[in-house]
């Protein structure tokens, strides 16, 4: 009884004041966030709300933009680029990509996407992290930010000519010369870094790290830099501060999204949908095809020849082969798991690597250390590596040469004599 | 009669002299006679892939050299700060001169801080002249040489000591009414030894006076005056005792602590969203995937193609030793075969339009690996014990990297240079030599070439 009458003693005042200060907070954490007004006036589509939240799209999508990189591209391209980007992640609603192009409309569409992309996943804190700021000497342990960037675009259709083949040979050359002259300046560079590492040793004031980074030291030589350095962190704190309230607030957003959606214009007969942008050609996708079937096919062959092996063995009979063979496998499954997991999982990156930038911090050989990971055994994880994928380079070297001596043929053709040893 | 194709020589372009003698054709004439010509279109997509490699490489090699710059200006000298200290950071150090270039060039800031501190300090020395009547002139010379502080305890007797110095040296300096004016020429400053090589290229630059350059010199006096006891600052001997400032520690533990709280409030989000995700989904159709997502999932079955095949190869090299081994070898070669057939499912589906998200994980292709969970996360440490084993540690993840570009680029160029080698069948000269090319790039990653000897039928 008494817990009911105390709930509904609450301020009304405090009620109203929910919304807009979740709203603030949503703002406020989000590059270029517009006032909680402007959201107000979004839902009932009025048309001075609508460029501030074309913006606020624009970073949104774009977050690898540097802050006033913004500014260089006008209103038509970021309402173009924000249509693009919203339908290459898969938006639905057609009415968004009917809007003009010139961002003078389209307030409350605007607001369902930014909520749409809001309840997909995590994206404050996703945009915090990208662009968040760097404080240490940071080293990635595994290639999978590299690994995923695209490829090149696909090459316009007309042809300027045709290419001779010394100009593919020249390319690997100076492809060839180019990574050497960066692991000489990696190798530079980790030396540079000992030795600040251990110059400054004992500066640090947080125990655990021990001494400066690069980055703090040159706030220490250059104090414009630091001041600058400064600034950005305490804006980024802001922006943290801000998320933790927008998450602790945020269902009141919801709520207020959902009578949003029901502000909207019923949309005609069912629900229309953009035609799904074809996928990247299933002309990319067939060597990708052609190699799993040819790997099915070799699989097939050496199960195929080795159970008629089996069958026509001696071994394996008896009533002690049931329980063996359960057992075999059960054995035979724990062993692919990770492997399985490894290929169904959606984009996980591959088996029990470490992964991500850490920071590098230098300590005494021997000593125990906190937490972090040990260089030694990043450095097992990547030899291991490294000879798997020289094993598979190998392997597609060697097919080419079994091909090739193929396509030359048999004597009276010529004579290969092949390059001296390896 | 043989024709020798080709030599052992490694580099992409070689140029084989021409002989006299009659009976050999070498490859400069086949060379000559025509080029081994790549069909378009599919050598643009070829060349777009090495072009982005090389581009690649290009970036990497960027940012490091912009790491290089920063990290070798630090182990360089530096300089003490005339004055007080900047941001409240104790023991400010600064580098006026050890940056040659534009940074050459003191900002205004830097000349109107240094003009205002020393007016104040002439206007200290007049007061003590009228003080103790000293004789030194009243020129600028003592002033300049009273702003080296180098630490904070020696700063309340700097002015009067090295006022004395100084007024012995730069006797031909004017008053700082405008910095700009004075004018000092080099040779007056043999002391100069703190500066580094490329200061003295900058100095050595400009032999007018101008505006920019006189405060350089201007600076430079100032310095050369506190020679006596040379306060450069090398991080090698005294970087023990840098302190960070306060306000920047408060704002780095407050950074780490809110990283720390979103990550776990992080885990409360997903409640939230499956209020939302209902009612905003329900009037849009099911979720398709997007392009990216596709590209991601691609991306991945490659990956997981590459593992298969790496596993399937293990198991055909090895030597069962008895029926067990035998029959696991058979189980675990049938267990690939099952996963690869669902990846071959997974991709036609990807194909063909239809495919939806795979069960319940949240769109990928955005996040950071390894932040897939956490996307807020303050990186973690890696330990490392000494420069060697940093280096061994850069050196394998390139290593890893480039592997992972060599794989890519080889089934590039398999699929395009194969087919070009069986479609031209006449075993005349130059198609052997596109068979020597396209080996040397397949096989031997461009780094060395084969020899082809040809029989050939007595022409008589």
């Amino acid at each position: 009884m008494g817990r009911r009458r105390r709930r509904r003693r609450v301020d009304p005042a405090d009620a109203a004041r929910a919304l807009p200060e979740a709203i603030a907070a949503l703002s406020q954490t989000l590059p270029a966030g517009p006032s909680p007004e402007t959201f107000r006036r979004a839902k009932f589509d009025r048309p001075e709300a609508a460029p501030a939240l074309w913006r606020l799209l624009f970073r949104v999508l774009s977050p690898q933009l540097a802050d006033g990189a913004s500014a260089s591209f006008s209103p038509e391209a970021q309402v173009r680029s924000v249509k693009l980007a919203l339908r290459t992640q898969g938006y639905p609603r057609r009415a968004l990509a009917q809007l003009p192009d010139d961002g003078s409309q389209g307030g409350r569409e605007l607001l369902l996407a930014l909520a749409w992309l809001l309840a997909r996943g995590p994206l404050p804190e996703r945009l915090l992290t990208q662009n968040r700021v760097q404080l240490g000497d940071e080293m990635p342990v595994c290639e999978c930010e590299a690994l995923a960037s695209p490829g090149p675009p696909a090459p316009s259709v007309e042809a300027d000519g045709c290419v001779d083949i010394r100009h593919l040979q020249w390319l690997m050359g100076k492809l060839r010369f180019r990574w050497r002259n960066l692991m000489a300046s990696q190798q530079e560079q980790c030396a540079l870094l000992g030795k600040i590492h251990s110059y400054t040793r004992g500066c640090h004031s947080d125990r655990s790290l021990g001494h400066l980074s690069v980055t703090e030291t040159e706030l220490l030589r250059d104090p414009e830099g630091g001041r600058q350095l400064l600034q950005r962190l305490e804006r980024e704190n802001a922006r943290l501060q801000a998320a933790l309230e927008w998450r602790r607030r945020e269902l009141v957003f919801w709520r207020w999204m959902d009578t949003v959606l029901g502000a909207c214009p019923p949309e005609a007969s069912q629900p229309t949908f953009l035609p799904r942008i074809p996928t990247p050609g299933t002309g990319a996708l067939e060597p990708l095809v052609r190699e799993l079937q040819a790997l099915q096919g070799e699989l097939r062959e050496a199960v195929e020849a080795r159970r008629a092996a089996w069958e026509a063995g001696v071994g394996g009979r008896g009533p002690e082969w049931s329980a063996a063979r359960t057992a075999l496998r059960e054995a035979v499954g724990q062993d692919l798991a990770a492997l399985r997991q490894a290929c169904e999982q959606g984009g996980s990156c591959s088996l029990a690597q470490p992964h991500g930038p850490h920071r590098l911090v230098r300590t005494e050989a021997g000593v125990a250390g906190g937490p972090g990971l040990r260089a030694p055994e990043v450095i097992e994880a990547l030899r291991s590596q490294e000879a798997r994928l020289e094993v598979v380079l190998r392997q597609l070297q060697g097919q080419c040469r079994q091909e090739l001596a193929r396509l030359v043929g048999a004597p009276p053709g010529p004579v290969w004599i092949l390059p001296p040893g390896r | 009669m043989c024709h020798i194709l080709g030599s052992w020589a490694s580099s992409a372009s070689a140029q084989v002299p021409t002989d006299a003698s009659p009976g050999c054709h070498h490859l400069t004439n086949i060379s000559k006679s025509g080029h081994s010509l790549l069909p378009c279109p599919c050598s643009q997509h070829t060349l777009a892939e090495l072009r982005d490699a090389l581009d690649s490489c290009a970036e990497r090699q960027r940012q490091l050299e912009r790491s290089l710059r920063v990290s070798r200006r630090l182990l360089r000298a530096w300089y003490a700060d005339p004055g007080t200290t900047r941001l409240g950071l104790p023991r400010a150090v600064r580098t006026p001169l050890s940056d040659p270039g534009p940074a050459c060039i003191p900002s205004p800031q830097d000349l109107k801080e240094l003009e205002l501190l020393t007016q104040a300090l002439e206007k200290a020395v007049r007061v003590r002249k009228g003080i103790s009547k000293a004789g030194e002139g009243n020129k600028a010379p003592s002033l300049k040489s009273g702003s080296i502080v180098t630490s904070p305890a020696t700063r309340a007797s700097a002015p009067p000591r090295t006022s004395h110095r100084a007024g012995s040296r730069a006797s031909e300096t004017k008053p700082p009414r405008g910095i700009r004016q004075t004018r000092v020429p080099t040779k007056d400053l043999p002391e100069c030894r703190l500066l580094s090589v490329g200061d003295q290229a900058c100095m050595g630059q400009g032999a007018g006076d101008t505006k920019p350059k006189s405060g350089l010199r201007n600076e430079q006096i100032v310095l050369s005056a506190a020679s006596q006891a040379p306060e450069a600052f090398t991080l090698k001997d005294k970087g023990i005792l840098l302190q960070l400032p306060e306000a920047f520690r408060k704002a780095a533990s407050r950074n780490s602590r809110l990283r720390r709280n979103n990550s776990r409030k992080g885990q409360s989000y997903s409640r939230t969203q499956g209020l939302s995700m209902t009612r905003m989904q329900s009037g849009w159709p099911g979720p398709r995937l997007s392009a990216t997502e596709v590209e991601a999932e691609v991306r991945h079955l490659q990956k997981a193609c590459l593992l298969l095949r790496l596993r399937m190869g293990e198991e055909l090299m090895a030597d069962p030793q008895d029926w067990m081994q035998e029959y696991r070898c058979l189980l675990t070669l049938e267990e690939l075969q099952a996963i690869v057939g669902q990846c071959l499912h997974r991709l036609r589906e990807l194909c063909t339009g239809e495919a939806c998200p795979a069960r319940g994980r949240f769109p990928r292709a955005s996040l950071p690996c390894g932040g897939g969970a956490d996307p807020i996360w303050s990186p973690q440490l890696l330990l490392y014990s000494s420069t060697q084993e940093l280096q061994t540690l850069a050196a394998l993840r390139l290593r890893v990297a480039m592997l992972h570009q060599q794989i890519h680029l080889e089934k590039v160029l398999m699929a395009e240079l194969l087919p070009l080698v069986s479609k031209q069948e006449p075993l005349g000269p130059p198609w052997l030599a596109l068979c020597r090319a396209v080996h040397s790039l397949l096989c031997e990653g461009g780094q060395r070439f084969l020899t082809i000897l040809r029989e050939d039928k007595p022409a008589d």
